[in-house]
């Protein structure tokens, strides 16, 4: 190992682990010890980190307070070390650490809400791509419909939460006091893109988002009229089938259809 | 036939002094591209010369940003400046982040791309922190052969900025402004002078500002950066949170004497304020060099 190898592999030490051998290689300035100045570096590290975990995490950094998430955002900081140039990606792993990590762990809510943050932020600067629109549908004729796939759009995402996250959510970006954070019986499933340039998302039902899965994974539209049929009154299945569809073409949810 | 005994055992050791490439031109007056400011700027045009981006705000698969930086761009000349870069690191270079970053030069088509002189992390971490280096031949050797490297990447001259430090290292062999001078002379790169930053650095090191600026070559210098700082007493820290403070505007008026007109912009990166706010300090910068400087000739 080369000598700036090895003074950058103590240097960096020194910041993550507050090991100080570092500092036998850096003399005291004219005005201050060597250990105040080193310390800049070290304050920098984790603030900085924190600082970008509050403007990603906006409404959990509100839902927590001060105090609470920078304790929280530090923990996370010691736990992942940024991997990535782009200080964009670096709370990308926020939910997770959440769910697995004590004492937030016993805080579903915290998770789920840093989910749909981080969902939202995903789709916010997703990748462009074109718009499917109901007159790109017009042109097919009704006995095509059946082998029809569809494409989701490149900022479209699935969440399924376990607790109240979104009204959560929709409270504290209306400013409101959010309500107490409850297990739900049943997952809230929510789609989340980008309509235009603005990150939007709305809960789906059972049966809608057992549609949209299964389509974005290209099974064609007659294939999911046949499972609608399983979920529901099988005779309008093709007319829910069709209904959710049309929602999707008009929320801007699509990018493209191709016949088999 | 055996290919692998026809191929070089070693890397073709690379020419120093390269090919000169051209100098950037000069752009005027200008600032650094903030996203709170997106909305007066697109509906107001203002009087800015031209735009430095951080590449990495840009460096994100599509939306509202590269949008608005395609409109900004159809307006005003960009220029590419990064953070993370980390030019100066033993990791072996980040090659995917280099294929963005010239992904992002083809979409923008800056009028240069410029990075930090330091190193951001090793062993696999990032730091997000421009972190300094000993001025030895070694680290002199090594940032030459990168900067290199990643010119023969991107195609193009690199320009690099000289970083605020707090510590120095007992193993430097020479001065910053002579490793900047070598840095510059073998390698070809362009320098990005930020004159806060050498009065950071002046400060927390103890010596004269004046005395780096005359050790950098006046030819080689193609940017300014002004940005403000906060002052602790016993040092000061490069936030770039505050207006640029009297001390800086007169370093920055002894740098246009030594330099001549060269293309400055306002670098805020915190506490930004509203947009006509910061209008002032760039309107100064463009007074203050008309005031120090001969008229410039044309072309």
């Amino acid at each position: 190992m080369s000598d700036l190898a090895r003074q950058q592999s103590d240097f960096q030490r020194a910041i993550l682990t507050g090991e100080d051998a570092i500092l036998a290689e850096i003399p005291d300035s004219p005005r201050e010890k060597r250990e105040k100045l080193f310390g800049v570096y070290r304050y920098a590290y984790s603030s900085r980190l924190v600082e970008a975990m509050r403007n990603d995490h906006k409404l959990l950094y509100i839902y927590l307070g001060d105090e609470m998430f920078d304790a929280m955002g530090h923990a996370y900081v010691a736990a992942s070390p940024s991997q990535h140039p782009n200080l964009r990606w670096f709370s990308g792993s926020l939910p997770e650490f959440l769910k697995s990590s004590e004492p937030y762990s016993n805080y579903p809510v915290l998770s789920d809400l840093a989910a749909l943050e981080r969902a939202l932020n995903d789709a916010f600067d997703a990748q462009e791509a074109p718009v499917l629109g109901l007159a790109d549908m017009a042109g097919f004729a009704p006995e095509a419909w059946g082998g029809l796939r569809f494409r989701p759009h490149p900022s479209a995402r699935r969440l399924d939460l376990s607790t109240n996250a979104a009204a959560v959510w929709l409270a504290l970006t209306g400013d409101e006091e959010p309500p107490d954070p409850v297990r739900l019986d049943e997952p809230g499933r929510l789609l989340v893109w980008r309509k235009d340039v603005k990150p939007v998302f709305r809960e789906l039902g059972t049966e809608e988002a057992m549609m949209w899965d299964e389509g974005a994974s290209g099974i064609p539209f007659g294939v999911l009229c046949s499972m609608l049929a399983t979920y529901d009154d099988p005779d309008g299945a093709a007319a829910r089938g069709a209904g959710y569809l049309h929602g999707w073409v008009t929320a801007e949810l699509l990018t493209g259809v191709s016949r088999d | 036939m055996n290919v692998a005994s026809q191929m070089p055992v070693a890397p073709a050791p690379r020419a120093e002094h390269r090919e000169e490439s051209a100098k950037p031109p000069f752009l005027g007056f200008g600032l650094g591209l903030r996203a709170q400011h997106y909305d007066e700027i697109l509906k107001g045009n203002p009087p800015i010369d031209w735009f430095e981006i951080i590449s990495e705000n840009y460096m994100i698969p599509g939306g509202q940003p590269l949008r608005i930086l395609d409109r900004i761009r159809e307006r005003y000349p960009v220029v590419m400046h990064g953070v993370s870069l980390s030019i100066a690191s033993t990791a072996p270079p980040d090659f995917e982040y280099l294929n963005g970053l010239r992904e992002l030069a083809r979409r923008v088509e800056p009028k240069w791309i410029s990075d930090h002189l330091c190193w951001t992390g090793v062993h696999g971490k990032n730091l997000h922190d421009l972190l300094p280096i000993p001025y030895t031949r070694e680290a002199l050797d090594h940032v030459v052969n990168r900067v290199q490297l990643v010119q023969d990447f991107l195609g193009r001259a690199l320009v690099l900025e000289n970083v605020s430090t707090y510590v120095r290292f007992v193993n430097s062999e020479m001065t910053e402004w002579e490793f900047l001078t070598e840095l510059s002379r073998r390698s070809g790169c362009w320098l990005l002078f930020d004159v806060n930053n050498v009065y950071v650095s002046a400060f927390n090191h103890g010596y004269d500002p004046l005395t780096f600026l005359e050790g950098i070559p006046a030819d080689r210098v193609v940017q300014f950066h002004m940005a403000g700082h906060s002052h602790m007493g016993t040092h000061i820290v490069d936030t770039h949170d505050h207006p640029v403070c009297d001390d800086v505007w007169e370093l920055y008026a002894a740098a246009l004497k030594r330099f001549g007109w060269v293309s400055t912009i306002i670098e805020r990166d915190d506490n930004i304020p509203p947009l006509d706010e910061i209008l002032v300090e760039v309107e100064r910068i463009r007074e203050i060099a008309h005031k120090v400087l001969p008229p410039r000739q044309a072309g």
